[in-house]
């Protein structure tokens, strides 16, 4: 379960301060795909951030499994991302030059997994994705999809309990993208994980089961997330 | 992130950027390579020190003088008295002379009294008037006592052991002046040496002729470093002379300098310490070669600047090509700290491809130094003269120094750009334009 409790976060000083995020609250239960809309600028990359820890807003708490990350020491919640999160990106970033495999291992290798754990780990994760016969391609060989596919690959190696999506259809046409949500949605259904999907896109956030409205930095509106945690 | 999987990354992404990491590598190298020859040559410099000092002094000799009390103030006159420097031609003045004490039979008794002493030798220095060969004229000379232990070059002739008590050993140069047509011809002919006996100085001159027949012809040697002074004579024979000029004079059995001979050249230290409280100043063939080594480590310090020249300014290149490595790779470290990598291990992923590139550096440099160095040894020798020494001697210890010293150096160039990717703000490095 992740609780947001009122978190607000300003970039810039004085008068030239800009709340990208103001005094947001909400609470995601276990298991939910929950979509987070807004044009760009809106503040739903920022509210991500977060919610991830990579960002720190100056007010608010952001509960994950008990724990606020905004209390943490930097190592803690780097450790927290590690083992418990995962992203994915609109571009990707999957490392061009290395084989789709070292791609793959990365995350395993920053939570420290054990040598011995790390292939079986990694060729599940490749499998899943159907990129296993591309285990020693670079990466810069492979197409837009696929490369979304490895990401995804890397993305669920580690079985995060939490994989945040920052748009991760914007660079894909709709039938590669429809794949790469396939992909996506299914594993977070097998393994009951969280997914929180940053997106202007009406479609993927109508597969969600829920939705956080984003207008310029306020919840403007949330669908699903009650019901959800009443259950 | 573990420590082997850091290093593994680094030594990937360097070789991702192969001609970058090649080309500031090579910018090491030219340090590990200056370094590396100018160790060895110094390595090689010291044992080419130490066959020369071994080959001209006794490694059983030690050479023994007094120093007066006060060595810093000129002893006061006091006719004849123990400390005072005798008046009167025959004892070697300038300098040398100033705040030493003669060494009278007394201190002889001592030395040879010590414990594994085996023998002691004054050093006799007559001073001699003249040397002249049937037909020639009177040139000027000075003699030196023949030590069997130190090797001389013979240009013709020689001896084997020690001269008799009517031979003579003259330099190159004197077997010239002294008409003879080349060295060959001196040998078996006779040359005669004249002293003036300094007793009788106020009572009208006595001088006298000694005659000796050439044995050898002394020629310039490569492993000679002490001079060896231009006529020598057997012990015996300078013995004579030196009695016959000094004997009545104030100077007479008084010596700036004795040889002290120990049984076993291990024994040389210990002697020295005993001497050494009685008041004498003993060096060793050791200290003559320290003394060498000081000079070698000198020209040494030299060559080892021009390598770390090189290497602070392979010291500016590591950093540029780090700091364009973490420019160039922003998003893999935004992505890296995205997923939990924490800054420490980002620093740490950037030290150690700047330690990669300094073992590269080191590596390539040293290993070329290594072979180039083993290629030229005969050239040079052969080129100075050397015979079968070798004047670049390397020691695997001291490749595998130079090359950790680069490591570390990297390591240490490697902070500011390592400290530049630890410190990234993953938001700013992930934000997509």
């Amino acid at each position: 379960m992740i609780t947001v409790k009122n978190i607000t976060k300003t970039y810039g000083r004085k008068q030239n301060a800009f709340v990208a995020i103001d005094s947001a609250s909400f609470t995601i239960p276990d298991a939910t795909t929950v979509a987070i809309l807004g044009k760009s600028g809106s503040g739903k990359s920022t509210l991500m951030h977060a919610m991830s820890g990579l960002d720190r807003p100056e007010v608010g708490e952001v509960v994950i499994d008990g724990q606020d990350i905004l209390t943490m020491k930097p190592k803690e919640v780097d450790r927290f991302r590690a083992t418990k999160m995962s992203f994915i990106f609109q571009s990707f970033f999957v490392q061009a030059n290395e084989s789709c495999y070292d791609n793959v291992s990365l995350p395993l290798e920053i939570a420290k997994v054990p040598w011995a754990e790390r292939k079986q780990k990694v060729e599940a994760a490749l499998a899943a994705v159907q990129l296993l016969d591309k285990k020693k391609s670079r990466a810069r060989d492979l197409s837009g999809g696929q490369k979304q596919r490895l990401a995804i690959a890397r993305a669920i190696v580690n079985e995060p309990q939490i994989i945040f999506a920052d748009e991760p259809t914007g660079n894909l046409d709709s039938a590669t993208g429809a794949v790469v949500e396939d992909f996506l949605f299914n594993y977070v259904k097998e393994r009951g994980a969280t997914l929180i999907v940053v997106t202007h896109d009406e479609e993927l956030a109508n597969k969600c089961d829920a939705r956080i409205d984003i207008k310029d930095g306020k919840i403007s509106a949330t669908k699903g997330l009650d019901r959800k945690a009443k259950k | 992130m573990k420590t082997t999987d850091i290093i593994r990354r680094a030594g990937r992404s360097l070789r991702q950027a192969k001609t970058r990491t090649l080309l500031t590598s090579l910018a090491i190298g030219v340090g590990a390579f200056t370094i590396t020859l100018s160790l060895a040559g110094g390595q090689g410099g010291r044992e080419y020190a130490d066959a020369i000092v071994r080959s001209n002094t006794d490694v059983r000799e030690l050479l023994v003088t007094k120093e007066s009390e006060d060595a810093n103030t000129i002893a006061e006159y006091t006719p004849g008295g123990p400390g005072a420097v005798p008046s009167g031609a025959g004892t070697p003045g300038g300098p040398f002379t100033r705040g030493f004490q003669f060494l009278g039979t007394s201190d002889l008794e001592v030395m040879a009294d010590i414990e594994n002493v085996n023998g002691v030798t004054p050093n006799y220095s007559p001073s001699v008037d003249y040397i002249t060969t049937k037909g020639q004229k009177k040139y000027q000379a000075s003699v030196s006592t023949f030590s069997p232990t130190v090797s001389l070059k013979y240009a013709a002739g020689g001896v084997e052991g020690d001269l008799r008590d009517d031979q003579i050993i003259l330099a190159e140069d004197y077997a010239s002046t002294l008409g003879f047509t080349n060295p060959a011809d001196a040998i078996g002919k006779t040359v005669q040496i004249g002293a003036t006996k300094q007793r009788t100085i106020f009572s009208g001159a006595e001088a006298r002729e000694f005659t000796y027949t050439v044995a050898g012809v002394s020629s310039e040697s490569g492993l000679a470093f002490r001079s060896q002074g231009s006529l020598l004579l057997g012990e015996s024979a300078i013995k004579e002379l030196y009695i016959y000029v000094s004997e009545g004079t104030a100077s007479y059995n008084r010596f700036l300098a004795a040889s002290v001979r120990v049984n076993e050249p291990e024994q040389a230290e210990e002697v020295k310490a005993i001497l050494e409280e009685k008041g004498y100043t003993a060096q060793t063939s050791a200290d003559v070669l320290g003394t060498v080594n000081t000079f070698i480590n000198v020209l040494l310090g030299i060559l080892l600047g021009f390598g770390a020249l090189a290497v602070i300014t392979s010291i500016f290149g590591i950093v540029n090509t780090q700091y364009i490595s973490v420019l160039e790779r922003t998003q893999q470290i935004g992505l890296m700290k995205a997923l939990g990598m924490s800054q420490t291990d980002v620093g740490k992923l950037f030290t150690f491809e700047a330690a990669w590139i300094g073992f590269l550096g080191g590596a390539i440099g040293a290993g070329l130094a290594v072979v180039g160095g083993s290629i030229a040894n005969p050239a040079i020798s052969e080129a100075l003269g050397l015979g079968d020494i070798s004047l670049l001697i390397f020691s695997p210890l001291q490749v595998l120094g130079v090359i950790t010293g680069l490591i570390a150096i990297s390591i240490i160039a490697g902070i500011l750009p390592a400290r530049k990717a630890s410190k990234l703000d993953p938001i700013e490095a992930l934000r997509t334009e």
